[in-house]
């Protein structure tokens, strides 16, 4: 474990490589890239054994000193760290070898897996930086890598567009993020969690200070995790290749801000209206969300909206106090949604289209990824025994004991949701007849349905380790030492939540798998809500029509002073000196007596202000 | 004075100012003196010679006592040796800039003037560090502007650039006219032009007229010499200067000329009304009573260099809105009066330094050939050549903050100093932030263009000469070091400059 700093190393080497050699490398690309993330893998399993033995290990060293103000780098491997090095690796690894086959014949193919070589290391060193500070750094150069790879497709104006949108909505959360971080820092002293915990426990820190530091550190955590109301760049995230999507944008940056809330669980907890605001946003998150999955027709829009809902769903568990429920939920869903966007990108590597309208039938067609989209939907709809069905539950027992009884039946109606949108998809792709004309479908190659496999067998057994049948390993191992708190829940919750998922699926089944109902017979009886929920709740209208007006508006205010008010002034100033300046000003283009004007009128209202004040001081 | 005093003062902490002086006079003769066919670019390299022999003979000051000659007129003190520093990096890198400058026009009959008068420049900039009096300061002063003037206007046959070097004149006699106005208030009130005298006499004031007065010269001082730094409200030569001035004159204004300005303005801020007493019920300083106003102007500077910056097309007049925006702040460090205020003014403008001259290191090598200085000139750049590309995005990722790079750190510090004074500005941080925010947006627009575009038809490759590429690579490696291992700058601060304690000794 004392060197576990090594395993974001490996990528940014691969990173290194490329950016050097890649011309020369073409597809060869790959195996660097492939290699070098195994390695970070082959080394986070090491670490993670060694955690399961030994204690949590740390190690710092002095970097910055500014005044009298130490601030340090190093590591920690905690059992939170440790398991994300894990499942970060893996689906890295994993998204490496998948791309393979997915982007060959890409002529930008080595930039490409540079790019996914930078994310990774970023997003390794995020998850083990032992304080604040070294966590934002990485925090932001992994939005700039999501920023490179969501722009993959620079030809398209609508990835320009989304890498844009994507980097600066995030942008939004993390000013939040480094206020609260630097608030918490003058009143702590620290930006190492450690000695925060230790400050907060002991009650340094006023209980108003703590409640606006968590939300300003949690609205970091929307602005990363794609939670309402600043989740729209995620959906449109999705313009970047797939095997990204499945990486950045389902299993590891998406999850960060959860992970952020989970790592600073301590100081959440200690403010009843943070962890409230938490499970609010992230409950409205998953109904909202799921809602609009309900009806969009492009296969990784509806995987975009089942994330958002899904991370949503992550937030209400740690809001109620449901810090293992969270984290595993995080890890089983970061297996299945992987497992999903990779299958989505088989399918849309074999049919060359996104539209689900067009596609259909494709279970005979496509062998093994219609058996592995399958394993992955019924996991994320909670269907008994598959991975999903447990942390869900557990979540759901989170909301229940902690009181939240609206919330609950909120995330229990999502679930319904979930079920029904993620089998419309599924039916809408696999079932039926072909809706167009497609020709050449085949599987992808191996390359491809590898890293599937292993991500479907994930996708079924990683429930495993924590069950109210065979114990909760995961749970008593994360909380071991730390105090979060596990919670036991009526078995009645488990019933409900099977339940409700089956109806969701009869549903799904009856309207688009055997077409006893008409398929239009809820959209036409409600219109509205149709219309509604199409066009996203008109969220990114709302927004075009507020901030970017408001922030055109006033730039076009201020140049509108600059023209108009300053120029006007000055045109009466000109009149008066015309007969003087009008050989001068031949030269000029007559602006520049604005700029001196515009100097003096400063210092004649700084003067004013100063001469009403008084000017006498104390 | 007789030769006996001359005799006696210690000239060899002079050194580095007699080494500018020397090569640029060699530099006059030589002009004048050697054949026309004689390519003028090789005056460069001995320029750039010369300021390296300056920097060389800087460094050997730096253990030097804490010293004054010429009664108290020049000083050798922490500040002016650190500050020194940049001024001499900062010019090596524009030399380096000018000797591969050849804009279309064609200005090779008088590229000679070019080194001298930038030499001229330089040393009225490190006059200005070391000055211990009003009259010298205000000579640096303007040994710096009348050169610079010459400066803007250097391409003679170009109708932008004689617009820019008037316009920059005539704002630049506005400011001089105000701050000499302050400057003759503070005289008429303490009798003396030295500043350590002027802080004695001023330190007994009580009277409240008085102090009102010096509360006036605060401002027009202040007002008058933003002029220098372009921040509000005397930014708005800036965009039309930068755009027409040659581009390594514009690299020099938005840089040395930039950090000369704020060296000129703590000088004189800090050694004059850090002295005045305001009369109230605790003992503040004057200094201290302005910080709203200051506060104010830093806010605003933030606000207008960043959201007319969005407007911008032309990279040139991009860069002047930026670079509005960063005196803006640096204001915000200078207006918490933080104890560590010396230190994170001079790592930002240490870390603006390499950022900005190595993004106009790119910038006149992309648009020196076309003469278009559209923002589309950087469309498709990673792809004709892919580490210029690199390099770009790296400066770019500097200015706009984001962490690993020096800019990041030289903006937490100023965060950090204007949290941890009491009572903590909140809002001018929060000003700050979001002004930086706003900044992402046009700084991507250009990332946008170099990842996201394809290139125009018909560019070819992109012509590397030594001179420049050396300076990208200088300034991109150092933006990278500044930003992983800062502690390389804070230590050699700490260790040679103590705090800069013996600022008002």
């Amino acid at each position: 474990m004392e060197n576990a700093w090594l395993i974001p190393l490996f990528p940014l080497l691969s990173f290194l490589i490329l950016l050097l050699f890649g011309r020369q490398l073409k597809e060869a690309s790959a195996y660097v890239g492939i290699l070098l993330t195994l390695a970070s893998l082959v080394y986070s399993v090491i670490v993670l054994a060694g955690r399961l033995q030994g204690p949590t290990f740390k190690t710092e060293a002095g970097w910055l000193q500014i005044g009298d103000l130490q601030l340090t780098v190093g590591f920690e491997v905690n059992q939170l760290n440790a398991l994300m090095l894990v499942i970060v690796s893996l689906v890295s690894f994993l998204v490496h070898t998948y791309s393979k086959g997915y982007m060959h014949g890409d002529e930008r193919f080595p930039v490409f897996y540079g790019y996914l070589g930078l994310f990774t290391f970023a997003m390794l060193g995020l998850v083990i930086s032992p304080n604040l500070l070294q966590t934002y750094i990485f925090w932001e150069l992994v939005g700039l890598g999501s920023f490179l790879l969501i722009g993959f497709y620079f030809y398209k104006e609508s990835a320009k567009q989304a890498a844009k949108k994507a980097f600066i909505m995030t942008r939004i959360g993390d000013v939040g993020l480094l206020i609260g971080m630097v608030l918490l820092f003058w009143q702590t002293g620290s930006f190492e969690y450690d000695d925060i915990f230790a400050a907060v426990e002991a009650g340094e820190v006023s209980g108003t200070m703590i409640t606006l530091t968590a939300i300003l550190i949690f609205i970091g955590a929307v602005g990363k995790s794609g939670q309402f109301p600043l989740h729209t760049w995620l959906p449109d995230a999705m313009e970047g290749p797939t095997p990204v999507s499945a990486l950045i944008h389902a299993a590891t940056m998406v999850a960060a801000g959860v992970y952020l809330v989970a790592a600073m669980f301590p100081l959440f907890e200690a403010s009843e209206t943070a962890m409230m605001t938490v499970a609010v946003i992230g409950a409205v998150t998953a109904i909202f969300a799921a809602s609009i999955g309900l009806v969009q027709t492009d296969i990784k829009r509806v995987l975009a909206y089942s994330t958002v809902s899904q991370l949503g769903y992550m937030m209400l568990a740690l809001g109620s106090a449901g810090y293992v429920a969270g984290v595993f939920h995080l890890m089983t869903h970061a297996f299945f949604k992987a497992l999903l966007f990779l299958a989505a990108g088989s399918v849309i590597h074999a049919v060359h289209t996104q539209d689900i309208e067009k596609m259909g039938g494709l279970w005979k067609k496509l062998r093994l990824t219609g058996p592995l989209f399958l394993i992955g939907t019924l996991a994320i709809s909670g269907v008994p025994l598959f991975s999903g069905f447990f942390s869900k539950d557990e979540i759901l027992i989170s909301a229940w004991t902690h009181g939240n009884t609206f919330l609950f039946w909120l995330a229990v109606i999502a679930a319904f949701f979930t079920a029904f949108y993620m089998f419309r998809l599924f039916f809408m792709v696999f079932a039926g007849e072909a809706r167009s004309q497609m020709k050449n479908v085949h599987e992808s190659p191996v390359t491809m349905t590898a890293p599937m496999m292993v991500l479907g067998i994930l996708a079924i057994v990683a429930g495993y380790v924590n069950t109210p049948w065979f114990g909760t390993f995961l749970g008593d191992w994360l909380v071991e030492g730390n105090g979060h708190g596990h919670t036991e829940g009526p078995v009645w919750i488990m019933l409900v939540a099977t339940l409700v998922s089956l109806l969701g699926i009869l549903l799904a089944y009856l309207m688009y798998g055997r077409r006893t109902m008409e398929r239009d017979w809820l959209s036409s009886r409600l219109p509205i809500t149709y219309s509604i929920l199409y066009n996203k709740y008109f969220i990114d209208e709302f927004y075009e029509r507020s901030f970017v007006y408001g922030a055109k508006a006033v730039s076009l205010f201020l140049r509108f002073i600059e023209v108009f008010l300053v120029e006007g002034l000055l045109k009466v100033v000109v009149g008066l000196v015309q007969g003087l300046g009008r050989s001068g000003a031949r030269v000029q283009s007559g602006q520049t007596q604005t700029y001196g004007m515009a100097a003096f009128l400063g210092l004649a209202f700084l003067m004013l202000i100063f001469a009403i004040t008084g000017g006498y001081f104390g | 004075m007789d030769i006996e005093t001359l005799q006696s003062f210690e000239w060899g902490m002079m050194a580095p100012e007699f080494i500018i002086l020397g090569v640029a006079t060699i530099l006059t003769l030589l002009d004048l003196f050697l054949p026309k066919r004689f390519n003028r670019k090789h005056l460069g390299w001995l320029a750039f010679a010369g300021v390296l022999a300056a920097i060389v003979s800087s460094v050997t000051l730096i253990g030097h006592d804490t010293d004054s000659i010429l009664f108290d007129t020049f000083r050798l003190d922490s500040f002016a040796k650190a500050f020194k520093l940049l001024l001499l990096t900062g010019a090596a890198l524009v030399l380096l800039l000018a000797v591969d400058y050849e804009p279309k026009e064609g200005m090779a009959e008088y590229r000679g003037e070019f080194f001298y008068l930038f030499l001229a420049a330089l040393l009225g900039a490190m006059m200005m560090s070391s000055s211990g009096d009003l009259i010298t300061l205000f000579v640096g002063l303007e040994l710096l502007s009348i050169s610079s003037y010459i400066l803007a206007g250097l391409k003679k046959q170009n109708l932008k650039s004689n617009e820019s070097a008037m316009k920059y004149v005539i704002n630049g006699s506005i400011s001089t006219a105000i701050t000499l106005f302050g400057m003759s208030y503070v005289y008429g009130m303490t009798g003396t032009t030295n500043l350590k005298a002027m802080a004695g006499t001023l330190a007994s004031l009580s009277e409240q007229q008085h102090i009102y007065i010096l509360g006036m010269a605060f401002l027009m001082i202040f007002i008058g010499l933003s002029f220098k730094l372009a921040s509000a409200p005397f930014h708005m030569w800036a965009p039309d200067v930068y755009e027409g001035a040659p581009t390594p004159v514009t690299a020099f204004l938005s840089v040395v000329s930039k950090t000369a300005g704020f060296i000129i303005m703590i000088r004189i801020m800090f050694s004059i009304f850090a002295a005045v007493p305001t009369g109230g019920q605790e003992a503040v300083p004057m200094l201290f009573e302005m910080q709203d106003y200051l506060a104010f102007l830093a806010g605003a500077t933030m606000i207008v260099g960043n959201v007319v910056a969005l407007r911008q097309r032309n990279i040139k007049r991009l860069f002047a809105y930026s670079s509005i925006a960063h005196a803006g702040y640096i204001l915000v460090a200078f207006t918490a009066m933080s104890y560590v205020m010396f230190d994170s003014i001079w790592f930002y403008m240490l870390a603006y330094l390499f950022m900005n001259l190595g993004a106009f290191a790119i910038i006149q090598l992309l648009t020196a050939n076309s003469g278009n200085e559209d923002i589309s000139e950087f469309a498709g750049l990673y792809r004709r050549s892919p580490l210029l590309a690199v390099a770009m995005a790296i400066l770019i990722l500097s200015l706009a903050g984001i962490p690993g790079t020096a800019g990041f750190i030289g903006k937490l510090n100023i965060f950090m100093g204007a949290l941890m004074v009491e009572p903590a500005h909140y809002v001018l941080v929060s000003i700050m932030i979001a002004a930086t925010v706003v900044s992402y947006f046009y700084y991507f627009g250009i990332m946008t263009q170099m990842f996201f575009r394809p290139a125009a038809e018909g560019q070819g490759k992109i012509k590397l000469q030594t001179g420049i590429t050396a300076a990208i690579a200088i300034c991109t490696a150092a933006t990278v070091i500044f930003g992983v291992m800062p502690q390389l700058a804070f230590d050699f601060l700490q260790t040679n400059f103590n705090q800069f304690v013996d600022f008002m000794q």
